[in-house]
């Protein structure tokens, strides 16, 4: 069954109803990644983003208000504490070790995240994970384990973030508009 | 030659390469040149002074450096920031869209239950 | 030709990270006609073009490091150009793709003049893929502009392959039938 695309109601609907059953202790959102200095001396590329409290705060401060797109950036940023990336793409099928992946995963345990999403396809040799941290019902992280043939991606987000407003975001800065539904009202593409 | 074959011929012909001229590369490395960033450091002038009015000029000089260094350290910082800001945000969508790719495809279907933490 | 461009592109890319501005000029160079002709067939307006192929190459320097071979550059700098022209694409106005009437104007005054082999039937096909949705176009140009296999287009575009192969599919059997009406035109 086709999942409706609009406002991510997909993802952010049972984000919000699994951070309102969440236990009460308040979780490290925060994620301690490995050091990946050897998978990425072997990538053909790397993006490796840190960007904490402090940081988010100075590239808030270079956004431009007057600028739509910047000013919506701002505003989605306003409740993050951090987020980091690492992202790795070889040349080669399957060049990184799933011992290192794992690492990260065991982190990813309950009570305190949660498994929200976690779709395979066979044919794409591809595999995602989702997860949300919350603290007293407020979801507070998220993280997102993508495994691809030549490339694989962890992604830390550390406070609260509006996913519907992440994606209206999409084909701003670089993210093109390939593969969805045509509109945002859920209509998909006929095939 | 079939007409598929015959239309891929002539999209590789009409596609070819074009150049965009011989002053690109140097209007390329001019913009660099005009970067703050990446501006050459300021020649040494050689001019012919007292050590005690050098002393002075240089010491006003090196504060005036110093805070144009920082203001310039601070903009490359920022920019540097929000550029990893958006790079950021871009592959976060990224992944959730491939997710959700996934799971709208014939082929996507939930793992087996002992898989993921 | 300077000696510059005599030297290997793995040389090259060497001095360049070694902070040799010449080095980069004529990386600069060597690889400018790949980013301006994508950057041109995708937004069909040469002052844009040369606009983004700067920047492409303005990310290139700062991003150097990034850059591990001469091979790895090219993939590179494609997948910057491509990324960036969709961008702009999907913020430039609506306004900018010709009409369905103005298309039909603009074959009639093509077929009225051509032959077959003929330049105006290229520059007729330049144009049909000029009105390709801006995913469509890229996969297009990267196929038979810059020769790259689907697998290659998928890795470029991070997009899934059988999306590459559906767009190929589409976009040749609408240029095919776009074709055709330029030729009923002239008929």
């Amino acid at each position: 069954m086709k999942v409706p695309f609009s406002g991510w109601r997909w993802l952010a609907a049972p984000a919000l109803a699994l951070a309102a059953s969440t236990a009460l202790a308040a979780p490290a959102a925060l994620l301690n990644l490995p050091d990946f200095d050897a998978l990425a001396a072997k990538a053909t590329e790397t993006v490796n983003i840190s960007l904490d409290t402090s940081l988010l705060s100075l590239a808030a401060s270079f956004l431009d208000s007057s600028n739509p797109d910047d000013a919506a950036t701002k505003e989605l940023i306003t409740g993050l504490k951090g987020i980091y990336v690492r992202s790795y793409t070889f040349g080669q099928d399957f060049a990184y070790p799933a011992a290192q992946v794992d690492q990260v995963r065991r982190q990813l345990a309950p009570p305190a995240w949660q498994r929200l999403v976690e779709v395979s396809s066979t044919k794409d040799h591809t595999h995602v994970q989702i997860y949300v941290s919350a603290d007293r019902g407020v979801a507070n992280g998220l993280a997102i384990i993508a495994s691809e043939p030549r490339e694989f991606t962890i992604v830390n987000i550390v406070g609260s973030i509006d996913l519907a407003k992440l994606h209206r975001l999409e084909g701003k800065f670089g993210i093109p508009k390939l593969d969805l539904p045509d509109g945002k009202d859920g209509r998909q593409q006929g095939r | 030659m079939s007409e598929d074959q015959n239309l891929e011929r002539r999209l590789r012909s009409a596609l070819g390469a074009v150049d965009p001229g011989e002053d690109f590369a140097p209007r390329v490395l001019a913009r660099i040149a005009a970067e703050p960033a990446y501006a050459a450091p300021p020649a040494r002038t050689g001019a012919l002074v007292s050590w005690l009015a050098f002393g002075f000029a240089a010491s006003v000089v090196l504060a005036v450096l110093l805070a144009h260094e920082w203001q310039v350290r601070r903009l490359e910082q920022g920019r540097e920031a929000r550029r990893q800001l958006i790079e950021a945000l871009r592959v976060t969508d990224e992944k959730l869209s491939l997710a959700y790719r996934v799971v709208n495809s014939r082929e996507g279907t939930a793992p087996p239950e002992h898989s993921g933490a | 030709m300077s000696g510059d461009e005599e030297c290997t592109g793995g040389d090259l890319l060497t001095r360049a990270l070694a902070g040799e501005r010449a080095a980069f000029g004529a990386l600069v160079r060597a690889h400018q006609r790949l980013v301006f002709s994508l950057a041109l067939r995708m937004l069909a307006d040469r002052h844009a073009a040369e606009d983004l192929a700067q920047e492409v190459f303005l990310q290139l320097y700062r991003n150097l490091s990034a850059v591990s071979s001469e091979a790895h550059l090219a993939f590179w700098l494609r997948k910057v150009t491509m990324h960036r022209a969709i961008d702009r694409l999907r913020r430039a106005p609506a306004l900018e793709r010709s009409t369905p009437r103005a298309a039909l104007e603009e074959a009639a005054a093509v077929a009225s003049e051509m032959q077959p082999g003929d330049p105006l039937l290229e520059r007729r096909l330049r144009s049909l893929v000029t009105e390709l949705p801006p995913a469509a176009r890229a996969v297009v140009l990267l196929r038979f502009q810059e020769d790259l296999d689907p697998v290659e287009i998928a890795r470029t575009l991070r997009m899934p392959l059988n999306t590459v192969k559906s767009h190929l599919r589409r976009s040749l059997a609408q240029l095919r039938e776009r074709m055709t009406e330029t030729a009923d035109v002239l008929i």
